[in-house]
C-alpha cells in the first residue's frame, strides 16, 4: 500500500472529524445540546429506605424525591427506580440532589448529585473528535518525522496542561486538607453489606461487595451511605461499629480512614508535582533527539 | 371488571423483514469488502466497506429518530399488577432472571394478562410470589414493553398494598420476539451481500491464489500439438518434446526435427544439457547472461544418434535391452555424449565426442 495514498485517508478521517468538532460547538454556542436543552431543578430527598442486608448495591440507596415542576408549579414525587442517572450513594432525609429532564419529557427524569451542576455543555461528542485529531496528528509526526515526534506531541500538551492547573491542583489539596482537618467524628455501624456477582461472556465472575453505613450528624441527620473503600473485609463487616468523620457542610463527603486520607493528601501534591516533572523531561528529551 | 387480552405483539412485519434483510446485507458487503481490500492491497475497497458500514449505520439511525422521539415523547403508564405465576432461572449471578405471568389492570383500560422477562436480585425473590400486587410501567402503545417498578412512590405503594386484582384470563401474552423468520433473512442477506463481493471480485482473488503458488522460473510457456500426438512444450527454461505412440526420436530425422522444433526463430538457444530417450526430448536452456559451459543443441551429431543407441544395446552385455537414455553436455568442457541402456542384464553405457565417435565403453556388470 502507498503511504501517500493513506494521507489521503487520513485527511478524510481528519475532515470527518473536523465537522463534527465544528457541528458540535456550533450546537454549544447556539445552546441547542441536549444538555443545554434540559430542565434543571432542585430536587429534595423526602424519603430514605433502609437497605436490606444481602441486597444489591445496584441503584444506590432507593429515595423518594420531591421536586416543584417549573412550568406548573405541582409538587411531583419520584424514586429511583431503574437508569435515573447518577447513582445516589449517600442520602438523608432533606438532601438536595439536581433533577433534570429534556423539555417536555419529565418522565425522563434523571439525578444529579450536585443540585446546582449546570449540566454542561453537551460537548462530549466534539471533545471526543477533537481528541482523536490530536492523537491522529501525533501518530502521524511520529511516522513522517520522526519518533521523538511522539514524545513532543504527547507529552508537551500534558505538561503544558500540569502547568496550568497545578495551582488549582496546589488549592484544591490545601483545601482538602483543611476539610480533613476540619472534620467531625461520629460513630456509625455497617447496617447492610449489598453482594452482586455477575458474570461476563467468558466465565468470568465479578463479586462486588458494598458495605453501607449509618450514623447521625451532631445537627441530627440520620445518613445512610454506601461505603466505597475504608472498610476492612467488607464481606464481613456486617453490625460492626466504625468511626465516621465527615465535613459539616456536607455528610456526602464523610470518610472511614480519616488518617489515611490525611495521609494521602499530604503526598497528593509531590506525586503530582514529580508526574509533571517526569512528563516535561520527557518532552524535553524528544526535543533534543530531533 | 373488564378483562381482555392485550393485543399480542406481531411477529416480524415486511417491513421488519427488508430491514433485517438490508442491514444484513451491508453488514455482509462491508465485511467481505474490508477483507477482500486487505487480501487484495486495495486501500480504496477498505475505506469504502467503513464508509458504507457507518453510512448505512447512520442512515439507520436517523431513519429510526423519529419513531424513537415519538416513543420517547409518551410518559408511561403505570398500573397495579397481579403476580399469577413465576419461575426463575438461578444460577452463580445475583440478579435471576425470572419469567412472570401477570394480570395488568390499568386505571383507565381493560385489564390484561402478559409474560414478562426480568431481573431481579436473589435477595428479593421472596417479594415476588405469586398473589402478590405489584406496580408496574408500560409505554401504553407497546405493553409488552412493560417493567415491574421496585422502588415505587409511596402513593403507588399504599394502593398496591391494599389492591385486589381478579385475574384476567389467559392466555398471556409473551414478549415482543421477531421470530425466526428476521434472523433468517438477515443471514440470508448477510451471505448474499458476502457472495456478491466475492463473485466480484473473484478474478482477482482466484488469480491471486495462483499466483502465491510457488512459480516456476519461466516466463513464458507455448504449448502445442499436431494430428500426430506430438506435444512441444517451450518455457524460457526447458523445452520439450514427446512424441505419441508409433514414432521415435530415432526415427530418421525425427531427432533433428525435434531439437529445431525446440530451437525456433534461429536465436541461437544455448543448451546446457539435451536428453533424449525413446519419445521424449527435454533440452535445458542456458540462462541469459549467465557464463555456463553450454552448447548449441542444433550441433549434435543426429545422424550417429541410432548407431550409439544401437551399439550400446548390443555391445555392451545387455541382454534384451528395454530403455535407452542419450544426454549430451558440455560439463567437461567439450561436448561429451553419454548413452546409457538398461535391460534384464543390467545397464551399460558409452561415452562418445561431439562428433558422435566412441570415446569410452562401460559394460554391463
Amino acid at each position: 500500500m502507498d503511504w501517500t495514498d493513506w494521507h489521503a485517508y487520513l485527511a478524510l478521517g481528519f475532515a470527518v472529524l473536523g465537522v463534527v468538532v465544528l457541528v458540535g460547538y456550533g450546537r454549544s454556542l447556539a445552546g441547542v445540546t441536549r444538555a443545554q436543552r434540559s430542565v434543571r431543578v432542585r430536587g429534595r430527598i423526602e424519603e430514605v429506605r433502609a437497605p436490606r442486608n444481602g441486597g444489591s448495591g445496584r441503584g444506590g440507596i432507593s429515595v423518594v424525591v420531591s421536586y416543584r415542576e417549573p412550568s406548573t408549579g405541582e409538587e411531583v414525587v419520584v424514586t429511583n427506580d431503574g437508569e435515573r442517572g447518577e447513582t445516589i450513594t449517600a442520602a438523608w432525609t432533606g438532601r438536595e440532589i439536581g433533577v433534570h429532564y429534556p423539555r417536555g419529557r419529565p418522565h425522563a427524569y434523571r439525578f444529579s448529585d450536585d443540585p446546582e451542576a449546570a449540566g454542561g455543555r453537551g460537548l462530549g461528542w466534539p471533545n471526543t473528535a477533537l481528541f482523536l485529531i490530536y492523537v491522529g496528528l501525533v501518530v502521524v509526526a511520529s511516522i513522517d518525522w520522526d519518533w521523538p515526534w511522539a514524545l513532543i506531541g504527547v507529552c508537551g500538551p500534558w505538561a503544558l496542561i500540569g502547568v496550568c492547573y497545578l495551582p488549582g491542583h496546589v488549592r484544591d489539596v490545601r483545601r482538602r486538607r483543611e476539610r480533613l482537618a476540619a472534620m467531625a467524628d461520629v460513630p456509625g455501624r455497617i447496617v447492610a453489606v449489598l453482594t452482586d456477582v455477575s458474570s461476563d461472556a467468558e466465565g468470568g465472575v465479578s463479586r462486588t461487595v458494598t458495605p453501607v453505613v449509618a450514623f447521625t450528624t451532631r445537627e441530627g441527620v440520620d445518613v445512610t451511605a454506601h461505603c466505597g473503600s475504608g472498610v476492612a473485609d467488607p464481606a464481613g463487616a456486617y453490625g460492626r461499629e466504625v468511626t465516621v468523620h465527615y465535613p459539616q457542610d456536607d455528610p456526602a463527603g464523610f470518610v472511614l480512614d480519616h488518617a489515611a486520607r490525611q495521609r494521602s493528601a499530604r503526598s497528593d501534591i509531590a506525586v503530582t508535582v514529580v508526574t509533571l516533572v517526569v512528563v516535561t523531561a520527557a518532552a524535553v528529551v524528544g526535543v533534543v533527539l530531533l | 371488571m373488564t378483562t381482555t387480552t392485550v393485543a399480542p405483539p406481531t411477529g416480524a412485519t415486511p417491513v421488519d423483514l427488508a430491514r433485517g434483510f438490508l442491514t444484513g446485507g451491508v453488514i455482509g458487503v462491508s465485511l467481505t469488502a474490508f477483507i477482500v481490500g486487505c487480501a487484495l492491497g486495495k486501500p480504496p475497497l477498505i475505506v469504502g466497506a467503513l464508509a458504507l458500514l457507518a453510512a448505512y449505520g447512520l442512515l439507520f439511525f436517523l431513519a429510526g429518530a423519529p419513531r424513537r422521539a415519538r416513543e420517547a415523547a409518551l410518559a408511561p403508564r403505570t398500573a397495579l399488577a397481579l403476580i399469577e405465576g413465576m419461575e426463575a432461572k438461578q444460577g452463580e449471578e445475583t440478579d435471576v432472571p425470572v419469567r412472570f405471568d401477570l394480570t395488568v389492570a390499568p386505571e383507565d383500560a381493560s385489564a390484561f394478562r402478559i409474560r414478562i422477562s426480568e431481573g431481579v436480585h436473589v435477595s428479593e425473590l421472596p417479594d415476588y410470589r405469586p398473589g402478590r400486587v405489584l406496580v408496574v410501567q408500560y409505554p401504553p402503545d407497546r405493553p409488552w414493553r412493560l417493567r415491574i417498578v421496585k422502588r415505587p412512590t409511596p402513593a403507588w405503594e399504599e394502593r398496591a398494598a391494599g389492591a385486589a386484582i381478579d385475574s384476567a384470563p389467559g392466555p398471556a401474552a409473551g414478549d415482543r420476539a421477531e421470530g425466526c423468520a428476521w434472523g433468517f433473512v438477515t443471514l440470508l442477506g448477510l451471505l448474499l451481500g458476502a457472495a456478491a463481493v466475492v463473485l466480484f471480485f473473484r478474478a482477482e482473488l482466484f488469480d491471486r491464489d495462483a499466483d502465491a503458488q510457488p512459480a516456476p522460473p519461466e516466463q513464458s510457456v507455448s504449448v502445442t500439438s499436431s494430428s500426430t500426438s506430438t506435444s512441444v512444450v517451450t518455457t524460457s527454461a526447458t523445452g520439450t518434446v514427446s512424441f505419441g505412440p508409433g514414432r521415435s526420436m530415432l526415427d530418421r530425422g525425427a531427432l533433428r526435427e525435434a531439437v529445431e522444433s525446440l530451437t525456433e526463430g534461429g536465436d541461437g538457444k544455448q543448451a546446457l544439457t539435451v536428453v533424449v530417450r525413446e519419445q521424449l526430448l527435454t533440452v535445458v536452456f542456458s540462462p541469459a547472461g549467465v557464463d555456463a559451459p553450454a552448447f548449441d543443441p542444433r550441433s549434435l551429431p543426429f545422424d550417429r544418434v541410432p548407431a550409439l543407441v544401437e551399439e550400446a544395446g548390443t555391445t555392451l552385455g545387455v541382454d534384451s535391452p528395454q530403455t535407452w537414455q542419450l544426454s549430451a553436455d558440455r560439463v567437461t568442457g567439450s561436448l561429451t555424449i553419454r548413452v546409457s541402456v538398461t535391460g534384464a542384464g543390467g545397464s551399460a553405457s558409452l561415452e562418445a565426442d561431439g562428433q558422435g565417435v566412441v570415446v569410452r565403453r562401460s559394460p554391463a556388470r
